[in-house]
């Protein structure tokens, strides 16, 4: 993966940062399982690559609970996609209290390159601002 | 005076180049259909050409996030068949079972948030979850029983990691197995209910001439093993698919369009799967699906939602009893030596037959690939069922006629199901 594995290497940096209560799990393609790890949760707190116009390596920050932002509904070809996942959690009651999801700007995405500087000090920042959140929530 | 009656339905995705949908008619006759659909497989061969067999399980799987394993299945018996080997016993038995759980969440989530909306009235399954919630949650509860098993065996639910050419890199316990089984012994009452529920709708008159063209194993309901049959004479194995079937470059579309050689279209999916392989259903399945109103040949495209229901229960029963007969391979894969040669895999899709081809090298690379997926072979079908719904329902008014156009290609799970609820619709009259 190249700067499209944010996602996950936001949760590689969480390791060991956060308490045993908060479960780090890895979500690709179909978002209807994240239905599940919603029910029932507290927070939670979401972080994808986008693609939205903005500078590489810029983290957008929204409240989950106030609306998806247009520019980053994918047009998935057969697939629930997080915003739509929203819309049906909200539906059929299973969102959290609180849900905030974070946007990391990518850049480049060919197969095996590895994170591109400016994504790897994105990562970092929000890696720690989760900390912090998970630390504030508690 | 000529009344032309255009109607052009293009995805949000057009920034994609994904596909679209446009009818045109001039007096009340048909003057073109046209369905198109973009192909992602086709950047995947190029891909492929270089790397390690060992990539191909893994890198093809990517092609699709809904039937990853349809793509790791094809790929590792295609590279096995190459090689002269094949993978019998528990590891065959998990194969199966890995594709039960596909099949599920796969037919689950297309039922009940795909194609039911279009039954019921529904502009989506989010808008339809809003009124019948109970019934939704039912579907998403089933879905996750087939994510579970995915998860398990593929090491994770979406695009697996576990499988490899000769069986798996980590096996199960059965004590890991077991604990599957509460929740698909709900999920098999809740497949019942849900075969109940779609063969309540309403459905448009339809008994199509269908080519049906299905894997055919002679003991099983079919994933991955057997010959490639028609409902029309084809009875060949899986190395000879160019043989009789042929990809053709259509002028109007950049999509290439799949036919039996000297005759034409072919439909793969469920309904030719049921049609092919009823008797191999199990006996709950088969009293089911005629309890539920459908013939063991089902020609009208319409009830597709049925099959797949009837398919989902199917698949529920055999992970059941895989589960309940799984012994713990002493090995989690069969070893091999890498060779040149060619492979061939042919296992069915939850949408349909998949074909892989290889060439590989001495040293297992590949030389070449061929992956045709299922709904590059529906294409050809889709219009032809497209230009029969329209005469059908020329009287609609547009936005009526755009929904049961909608509708019937939704019929075929298409790789574009979720698109086709975004779409952007243009009617021009002159």
């Amino acid at each position: 993966m190249g700067d499209d594995a944010a996602g996950p290497a936001v949760i590689d940096r969480l390791a060991e940062r956060v308490p045993a209560s908060v479960a780090l799990v890895e979500s690709v393609g179909d978002a209807t399982h994240l239905l599940e790890t919603w029910r029932d949760a507290g927070l939670a707190i979401i972080v994808d690559a986008v693609v939205s116009g903005g500078a590489a390596g810029s983290i957008h920050r929204i409240d989950g609970m106030q609306g998806f932002p247009s520019a980053w509904r994918s047009a998935s070809t057969h697939l629930v996609g997080l915003a739509e996942a929203i819309d049906l959690g909200d539906a059929v009651g299973v969102l959290p209290e609180v849900m905030v999801i974070y946007g990391i700007e990518i850049d480049r995405v060919e197969p095996g390159v590895g994170l591109s500087p400016t994504i790897d000090q994105a990562v970092d920042e929000v890696a720690a601002g989760i900390v912090e959140l998970c630390r504030g929530y508690a | 005076m000529t009344n032309a009656r255009e109607i052009s339905v293009e995805y949000l995705a057009r920034v994609e180049g994904e596909g679209s949908m446009r009818v045109k008619v001039v007096d009340d006759q048909i003057e073109d259909v046209e369905f198109s659909i973009f192909e992602p497989p086709r950047f995947f061969e190029a891909f492929l050409r270089g790397r390690p067999h060992t990539d191909a399980p893994d890198i093809t799987a990517r092609i699709c996030g809904i039937c990853p394993i349809a793509y790791q299945m094809s790929s590792v018996h295609a590279m096995e068949d190459a090689f002269g080997f094949t993978v019998g016993g528990s590891l065959r038995e998990l194969r199966r079972l890995i594709y039960c759980g596909e099949w599920i969440e796969s037919h689950v989530l297309h039922v009940y948030l795909l194609h039911a909306p279009d039954f019921l009235g529904y502009e989506s399954g989010i808008h339809m979850a809003a009124d019948h919630r109970e019934v939704v949650e039912r579907g998403l509860r089933m879905k996750k029983a087939g994510n579970d098993i995915v998860a398990l065996l593929g090491g994770r639910e979406i695009h697996p990691i576990n499988v490899r050419v000769g069986g798996f890199y980590r096996t199960p316990t059965k004590k890991e197995l077991q604990a599957l089984v509460p929740e698909l012994e709900w999920a098999k009452d809740a497949a019942l209910e849900t075969i109940n529920w779609t063969a309540g709708f309403t459905f448009p008159e339809a008994d199509l001439d269908f080519e049906f063209v299905s894997v055919c194993h002679p003991d099983e309901y079919p994933f991955n093993e057997g010959n490639i049959v028609s409902n029309k004479g084809i009875d060949v194995p899986v190395s000879q698919f160019n043989e009789f079937f042929t990809e053709e470059h259509v002028e109007r579309s950049n999509a290439l369009h799949s036919r039996v050689r000297g005759r034409g279209a072919y439909h793969v999916g469920p309904l030719a799967r049921y049609a092919i392989n009823f008797e191999k259903l199990t006996p709950l399945a088969q009293q089911s699906a005629l309890d539920a109103g459908l013939e063991p040949v089902c020609n009208n495209p319409f009830k597709s939602i049925i099959v797949r229901s009837v398919e989902t229960l199917y698949a529920i029963e055999e992970a059941l009893r895989i589960i309940d007969e799984y012994e713990e391979p002493a090995e989690p894969y069969v070893s091999y030596t890498p060779k040149a040669g060619v492979g061939h895999g042919a296992t069915e899709a939850p949408r349909g037959m998949l074909y892989h081809q290889y060439r590989l090298h001495e040293d297992g690379r590949i030389a070449d690939a061929q992956i045709t997926p299922p709904t590059a072979q529906n294409q050809l079908t889709i219009e032809s069922d497209l230009r029969f719904v329209l005469e059908q329902h020329l009287d609609l008014p547009d936005p009526e006629l755009t929904w049961v156009l909608e509708q019937s290609i939704r019929n075929y799970d298409p790789c574009i199901s979720c698109a086709t609820h975004f779409l952007d619709l243009t009617v021009e009259r002159v």
